[in-house]
């Protein structure tokens, strides 16, 4: 794709709908004042709405100054936006566009309007403390920072001053805190934060939490709102007229069930029974006095999780579900000493559950009804298991809390299991998923109920808004996650010239058909005509070439069988070639590689995994991705128990056929990066238009000229003239455009 | 009608229609609102050319002393067929007319050759004022091989570029076929050396868009072209032919020239140009007499072998004087009824390109030949008020 690229001076004053909107840019695009059209009817309507536009149009700009506006002229309708993205990066791109319009609207009206805006992310990214922030693993970071600000360690500080803590967190926590303001009001994004932390000796990422309440703009990660056990910490105090953006939402029903899902292998239950082993020397150490005064706390502090939950004044959380507070802790879990014997006992249940030969498919019921005739394990103190462990922790002053993540996860495995008898299913698989042979038996409870993590959040806030680059078919996300929307609407790209290409190569050379249907994947001559492909594209696409396979064996297969067949020499000749593995390190070292063999001219093809860590969350803009090749629909693996399983409920209880489930899934993954034939219906629109009837079926010798036509056309300079009124709209086009339009309506 | 034109004076422009490429004629035509039909691409071609043509800036200083190095890419990506018969025949033909044209337009600079191919870059000629030599040496490129090396070629062609005056500018000019470069360093180095030398660098790709290149061109402020066709590639080239903006920092300086006299019948001698071939051919009565030396030339414009003098004749500084001066542009006009071009006298029917010290009408290839080749209005040439 080329991106339009744009110098701007003046910012561009817009009517939506009876709503003045300063929209700091030269020029609008048609579809941009389309977008914020849609957006402001959802606002007006206070309900949600899912919004699909092409990446690269501008759709951060558009929802936040049309948010921005909306927060000016209704203050008492809209208190706040929570903007959530996925990546820093993305994180930053969006304070970018917040501080570029708040610029024009200082110097459109005089004065900065009063609003707060911040980004928050992982301490990983806002420590200043000089020693803590050389760490570079973000979970170590989150440990020693822990150690320094931890409650009990600040109390012993006042007892011992040689014990060491934060002086930023101490600073904040005495001065920032009762300051009127900590904050002006301003845009701050990570960097701003971390120098104003700085210049006032203050803990940014303290801060920017304390501020989180009052701030106007939160942008923050998605796992802050979504993450149960994260946004109890986070968002929970959020007003209830806000507005929430999840931005590249496509894979927004996955992260919901990942977030309540859990895995346990050997390897977590050991690790949990030395966390037991730990906990049980401590109780032995400390006094009883201690361990009582412990217990009242954890009494308290669920009775106020009770009369906070009656006030409405925090989101409710599903892993707490409202029973359990109104419920007392179970008795034989009350004492430490009990509490650390029941969680032995289940752990070595789990032990005995794991040691089977085959594979295993059950419900939560049964499994309960199981441990209970097993090891006379009920209900009841299995689902108190997370907070008593937390109250349990905390109490013994542990500071090492990474020992414990794993005696967490088997806590949390709990909780869920005897929480929700719908919408879950438990599945012991005792080899690995795909290689037949490896012993290695894994628990999985996993969610097949996209809508349980994310039902607080469309009954809790004013407006959602699901906005992406690939959301289509859009009427199945409102299936998907439970919620009423307002309005569905995808958005196309409009363009002075095409600047997408989508072609669909059916056959090779030879005539012969080329799929990746499982039944002809091991035949040679397709792996032959997809290697030629790949070798004639690589001798005429300048630059970055990133390729995707549906999974990492149909990868494996086909490269060595392009070694074989001299192909990969041919492309090597053109091209560096790099493949993606299993190992987050190679990755890593690899796409560094690849952008820098792009960068320097050389030219390079990466070998990706449409599902994999690749194609999730890394841009191929401008010259790391000059041309894209799916060898295939990456349909995900449908042998999976897990997917089975979460197909079964779709079908059952929102009358998803898991042929629909399937294709849209696929379909948002190729979307994600291009192009396909017969189900061209659920493609976005934006691919949909430039697919045209011609450049279907076609062989590779036609599709590599298309291809050199197409990118000739491309490097032509574009000038401003052509896009004026076509692709760019000025302030009096887009009132023209718009009075035409009523007209239209009228007549 | 551009093309055909164009395939009428090419004597090669003989393929048989299956040995074509694989082409969509039909995708380029298109129907505007009156329903007249016409070819998009040859619609683009005129308003590129337009565009090019009045883009030129006003009243700048001008580096009419140039130094250019032309890099032509010898590698495997040139043995593409895409162009007749293929990239680097085509390629050494295109650049043999502009060489021709180059230096009829550029009297006082110089020209060197480089070719990259096999990962290195090899000098086929030195700076020098003679269009023959390279030509010469062109011809003699007829196997390509190997990868291309940016890098060799750039830091070679900055070599000999080095030692140049300071009032001259300094080019590159690359023909690229090749989408990859095998660099064996860092090039963006290479860039950084480029631009602390001033040196502009300017590429035509002959398949498409590298990122490189382009940020090459951006950082040494030349351009970056990718060619359509063959007729593309020829007006591209041929761009490189006007000179381009001084260089601020660059001090006027007088530069000694000889201006010789074309003697008729001298004693029958063999001028200096061609001695090394040792022909009795050469052996003529006239030619030019370097006024410092005395030596013999049968051509001009040339750099004297013997005392180094730049000699030149009147007409030739005069040619580098629209440079300089060019012609105003004609504004676009729709009309509403059939007009006579003033220049042609063919009928004209919705645009017409107007003059505007004398209001002739020109129809758009009147236009563009006025501004290309005659550099004078024929309107404004022959009213009354002119002569006076």
């Amino acid at each position: 794709i080329c991106l339009r690229d744009r110098d701007c001076i003046s910012a561009t004053r817009l009517d939506i709908d009876g709503l003045p909107v300063l929209f700091p840019y030269d020029y609008v695009y048609p579809e941009q004042y389309a977008y914020m059209l849609e957006l402001k009817r959802t606002l007006d309507a206070q309900g949600h709405c899912v919004l699909e536009m092409p990446s690269g149009t501008g759709k951060t700009v558009s929802l936040v100054s049309l948010i921005v506006a909306y927060m000016t002229v209704h203050p008492n309708k809209l208190e706040k936006l929570i903007y959530c993205s996925r990546t820093v990066q993305e994180i930053n791109k969006v304070m970018e566009e917040l501080k570029r319009l708040m610029e024009w609207l200082e110097r459109a009206n005089g004065h900065a309007p009063p609003l707060t805006g911040l980004a928050l992310s992982a301490r990983k990214n806002l420590c200043v403390h000089p020693e803590v922030s050389r760490e570079e693993e973000g979970k170590k970071l989150d440990g020693q920072c822990y150690k320094l600000t931890a409650s009990f360690v600040r109390e012993r500080h006042q007892a011992d001053p040689s014990t060491p803590v934060c002086l930023f967190y101490e600073e904040f926590d005495s001065l920032g805190r009762k300051a009127a303001s900590p904050l002006p009001p301003g845009v701050y994004d990570l960097d701003d934060l971390k120098s104003y932390g700085k210049q006032k000796g203050w803990c940014p990422y303290f801060l920017a939490r304390y501020m989180l309440q009052q701030a106007n703009i939160v942008v923050y990660n998605y796992s802050y709102l979504l993450d149960p056990k994260v946004a109890e910490l986070v968002s929970k105090e959020f007003s209830k007229k806000s507005v929430v953006v999840f931005d590249e939402a496509h894979n927004i029903d996955n992260v919901c069930v990942e977030a309540m899902s859990v895995n346990i292998s050997r390897r977590t239950l050991e690790a949990a029974q030395t966390g037991i082993d730990t906990l049980g020397r401590r109780v032995r150490e400390i006094g009883e006095e201690q361990l009582r005064e412990e217990y009242r706390r954890l009494v308290e502090n669920l009775k106020q999780a009770r009369r906070n939950r009656e006030t409405d004044v925090h989101m409710a959380s599903p892993v707490l579900p409202d029973d359990v507070l109104q419920e007392t802790m179970p008795g034989n879990i009350r004492r430490a000493e009990h509490f650390l014997s029941f969680l032995k006992r289940l752990t070595e249940y789990l032990k005995l559950r794991l040691s089977v030969q085959r594979v295993v498919a059950e419900t939560p019921s049964y499994f309960l009804h199981h441990i209970q005739q097993t090891v006379c394990i009920e209900r009841k103190p299995l689902r108190f298991c997370t907070e008593r462990l937390q109250s349990l922790l905390h109490s013994l002053e542990f500071i090492e809390l990474r020992d414990f993540s794993s005696l967490n996860l088997v806590a949390n495995f709990a909780t869920i299991v005897s929480t929700y008898t719908k919408g879950f299913s438990l599945i012991i698989e005792p080899f690995d998923e795909r290689s037949s042979t490896n012993y290695n038996p894994v628990l999985h409870l996993s969610c097949n109920d996209s809508t349980i993590a994310c039902k607080p959040i469309f009954t809790r806030f004013q407006s959602v808004v699901l906005t992406s680059g690939t959301l289509s078919p859009l009427d199945m996300y409102p299936k998907l996650l439970a919620f009423q929307p307002v309005t569905l609407q995808s958005f196309s790209i409009t363009l002075a010239k095409p600047c997408v290409c989508p072609l669909v190569v059916s056959r090779g050379n030879d005539q012969v058909a080329i799929t990746s249907r499982y039944e002809s994947r091991a035949d040679t001559a397709v792996t032959r005509n997809y290697g030629n492909l790949l070798a004639d594209l690589s001798a005429i696409v300048p630059d970055g070439i990133a390729c995707f396979f549906p999974s990492y064996e149909y990868m494996e297969t086909t490269v060595s069988s392009w070694v074989e067949q001299g192909i990969m020499t041919r492309v090597q000749r053109n091209k560096l070639v790099f493949i993606e593995t299993r190992d987050r390190g190679e990755i890593s070292l690899a796409l560094d590689n690849y952008f820098k063999a792009c960068d320097t001219g050389r030219g390079a093809v990466l070998l990706g995994i449409a599902r994999g860590k690749v194609s999730e969350g890394v841009d191929f803009v401008h010259q790391y991705g000059r041309a894209v090749i799916m060898f295939g629909i990456p349909y995900v693996y449908t042998q999976s128990r897990i997917l089975k399983a979460r197909l079964e409920y779709l079908r059952d209880q929102f009358q998803i056929r898991e042929n629909d489930f399937l294709t849209f899934d696929a379909m948002r993954h190729a979307a994600q990066r291009y192009g396909r034939l017969d189900k061209r219906s659920k493609l976005p629109l934006w691919i949909q238009e430039h697919l045209k009837e011609s450049l279907c079926s076609l062989t590779t010798e036609e599709a590599v000229q298309v291809c050199k036509k197409f990118l000739r056309d491309m490097a032509q300079p574009s000038t401003k003239e052509e896009q004026v009124g076509v692709s760019m709209l000025t302030e009096e086009q887009v009132e023209t455009r718009e009075r035409l339009r009523l007209s239209m309506d009228f007549s | 009608f551009l093309q055909f034109f164009c395939a009428m004076d090419e004597d090669e422009g003989k393929v048989y229609t299956w040995e074509t490429e694989y082409e969509r004629s039909w995708e380029t035509l298109q129907e505007d609102a009156e329903g007249h039909l016409q070819t998009t691409a040859e619609e683009e071609a005129y308003k590129a050319k337009r565009r090019r043509l009045f883009d030129r800036p006003r009243n700048v200083q001008l580096g009419m002393m140039r130094h250019v190095f032309l890099v032509l890419d010898g590698s495997r990506a040139m043995a593409d067929k895409d162009l007749r018969p293929d990239r680097l025949t085509c390629a050494a033909r295109v650049i043999e007319k502009f060489l021709l044209e180059f230096f009829d337009h550029n009297p006082i600079s110089q020209l060197g050759t480089i070719v990259t191919r096999n990962g290195r870059a090899e000098k086929l000629n030195e700076l020098t004022g003679n269009p023959h030599v390279h030509t010469k040496a062109l011809q003699s490129l007829t196997s390509s091989s190997g990868d291309p090396s940016l890098q060799n070629a750039l830091e070679m062609a900055v070599r000999g570029l080095r030692h140049v005056p300071h009032h001259a500018s300094k080019e590159v000019i690359v023909v690229l076929g090749s989408l990859t470069s095998c660099d064996p360093g860092n090039i963006f180095s290479t860039i950084d050396d480029l631009c602390q030398q001033s040196v502009r660098c300017s590429i035509i790709g002959l398949a498409a868009e590298v990122h490189l290149c382009k940020t090459i061109c951006q950082r040494t402020n030349g351009t970056y072209n990718v060619i359509l066709d063959e007729t593309h590639f020829r007006d591209l080239l041929l761009q490189h032919c006007r000179p381009p903006p001084a260089k601020a920092t660059i001090e006027a300086s007088l530069i000694k020239m000889g201006f010789p006299q074309h003697v008729m019948n001298g004693p029958p001698a063999v001028c200096l140009c061609h001695l090394s071939d040792r022909s009795a051919d050469y052996i003529t009565s006239s030619g030019y007499f370097c006024p410092q030396c005395n030596s013999k030339y049968c051509e001009l414009p040339v750099e004297c072998k013997v005392c180094g003098l730049t000699l030149v004749l009147a007409p030739h500084l005069a040619r580098s004087h629209h440079h300089l001066f060019p012609l105003t542009s004609y504004e676009e006009t729709q009309l509403t009824d059939m007009i006579v071009c003033s220049g042609c006298q063919v009928q004209v029917e919705r645009k017409a390109y107007k003059c505007p010290s004398c209001d002739s009408m020109f129809c758009i290839d009147c236009d563009l030949f006025i501004h290309e080749t005659l550099h004078v209005c024929p309107g404004c040439a022959s009213t009354v008020k002119h002569h006076h």
